[in-house]
């Protein structure tokens, strides 16, 4: 870890920078303009006060998870399925690239024409957009999996079961790991604009409301303090999963 | 008179050449047998289907003609036949800790669970590696993540040990330990093993019975047994000139052959 020092050291100094520039732009711009740091830090203390505001918070997180998890099912299979069988690569290859380009707002428009003000808008987007990132992802994953261990197992005369389990599954993990992360970053932003096109609840829904609004600061209070949530969700809980899950890999030798 | 474990009769086996054409013969008729506790090996040229041979006998590979057959050593208890495998490379799962990498052998092999235990350790320190359960393989020599393919090998009590050159990617004097401990663990679990190697010297070394393989035709033109005591000395003059006029005997046939 130590060789990352300087680097987290300059990326925090960065940071820093930033928010002091932020304050001081904030400072010299006409009010309701430009809200700075501070103002902001007020107005989600405001705002996180509220009970209902994590109501909000729960209806926009529900979604992500759906979105995320049905798209890493798809993905996954999309991407496995395709590293195997050149027959479904073939077929498979056109779509992925016809998905990975289609315009994300599109779908966000197909979703509300489709199925109207609900639940359902936003995850559709979600799984749509996101499936095709996860799923190029895991069909490298699955064309660089060692052919020499699943002959051993093989050898040995593991099941199936067993050599996907031990053998195939854990070297698709670094791929599993950087789908997820990659997932994870694309669809709350997603679920955020489908909230704000068809669904009437949920964060998004809460930055179109005070768009309409003109209250930038709340805005901008309710969008930051969920960037930095979803930013804590990929450090503290995927990223310590991650290195639990690849400590084999980091142990120095004895 | 022991008993044969590995009978093979008349293998012949072809790859198809990409692009159609004639078919690519690795093995033709070659025909051997094991015996129960003997050491056999498989000496040839790079590319003369030594190795094709190994995995028609583990069963990855099927057989054109002629038939392989693996029978059940006095060791096996359940009447089932159980082949370890020591492959060029390691082969290990990294993923998975040293004790982990032979229970996995163990699990593939329907080993009951009680034993594993038992035999991680036991096979484990018969390799030299005793309490590196552990360890992950990356953090282990290429010599001793070989040792715990041994291990993992042995582990399984195979009535058959197939061995695919398995020092060729250690450095010679790494390799040449290995030689040594491989014959005393073999003195103790007793195990049937056929090695292939394209290395004479080792072959005489290490073996009761030498098969000599040329590669057009895909053949074993030649049967030696190595009658010398056990434990013996690398450095015996008699491997040497027994390895001299095998080497002899090799080039008399490729230059037979290339006429």
């Amino acid at each position: 870890m130590n060789k990352g020092k300087p680097g987290f050291l300059a990326g925090g100094l960065t940071l820093l920078a930033f928010v002091l520039l932020w304050q001081v732009a904030s400072m010299l711009a006409p009010p309701a303009t430009v809200p700075g740091p501070r103002e902001l830090l007020e107005r989600s203390i405001t705002v996180y006060s509220e009970p209902d505001s994590y109501v909000v918070v729960w209806d926009t997180l529900r979604r992500i998870i759906l979105g995320l998890t049905l798209s890493m099912i798809v993905g996954g299979i999309a991407g496995v399925m395709m590293g195997l069988h050149r027959h479904v690569e073939a077929f498979l290859d056109g779509w992925i690239m016809v998905l990975l380009t289609f315009p994300a707002i599109c779908w966000a428009f197909v979703a509300v024409l489709t199925f109207g003000i609900s639940d359902v808008g936003p995850v559709f987007t979600t799984v749509l957009i996101v499936f095709p990132f996860v799923a190029l992802n895991v069909w490298e994953g699955t064309k660089a999996i060692d052919k020499e261990v699943i002959d051993m197992a093989k050898v040995y005369k593991a099941n199936r079961h067993l050599i996907i389990r031990k053998v195939v599954v854990p070297q698709l993990m670094p791929y599993l790991f950087s789908s997820l992360r990659i997932a994870l970053s694309l669809s709350w932003k997603i679920v955020l604009v489908g909230e704000a096109f068809a669904v009437g609840s949920g964060v998004g829904r809460m930055l179109l409301f005070h768009f309409q609004d003109t209250r930038v600061d709340l805005m901008l209070a309710w969008g930051v303090s969920f960037m930095v949530f979803m930013v804590l969700i990929d450090v503290l809980i995927f990223r310590s999963w991650e290195r639990r899950a690849f400590r084999w890999r980091h142990q120095v030798a004895t | 008179m022991a008993s044969t474990v590995v009978h093979v009769d008349k293998l012949t086996k072809k790859f198809p050449v990409p692009g159609g054409g004639e078919e690519f013969v690795v093995l033709d008729a070659v025909s051997l047998d094991v015996k129960e506790g003997e050491f056999a090996s498989l000496v040839g040229p790079s590319g003369c289907g030594k190795s094709t041979l190994l995995n028609v006998i583990a069963g990855i590979e099927e057989e054109n003609n002629g038939s392989v057959t693996v029978y059940p050593s006095a060791q096996s208890t359940d009447g089932t036949v159980h082949v370890g495998y020591v492959f060029q490379s390691a082969r290990l799962l990294n993923w998975l800790t040293v004790e982990d990498n032979i229970r996995f052998a163990l699990e593939a092999q329907d080993v009951p669970r009680e034993q594993w235990r038992d035999r991680v350790g036991k096979y484990l320190d018969m390799v030299g590696l005793a309490g590196q359960e552990p360890n992950y393989p990356l953090n282990l020599s290429g010599g001793m993540q070989q040792r715990v393919a041994i291990a993992r090998a042995l582990a399984i009590e195979p009535d058959i040990l197939l061995m695919d050159e398995p020092f060729s990617h250690l450095d010679e004097i790494t390799a040449r330990k290995m030689r040594i401990d491989l014959m005393e663990i073999l003195e103790r679990a007793k195990t049937t093993i056929l090695f292939v190697t394209h290395d004479l010297r080792e072959a005489v070394y290490l073996s009761d019975d030498v098969y000599m393989m040329s590669t057009k035709p895909a053949r074993i033109f030649r049967h030696v047994k190595v009658d010398l005591s056990r434990p013996r000395h690398p450095e015996d003059p008699r491997l040497f000139d027994m390895e001299k006029e095998l080497v002899q005997e090799f080039f008399a046939v490729v230059e037979q052959q290339s006429q």
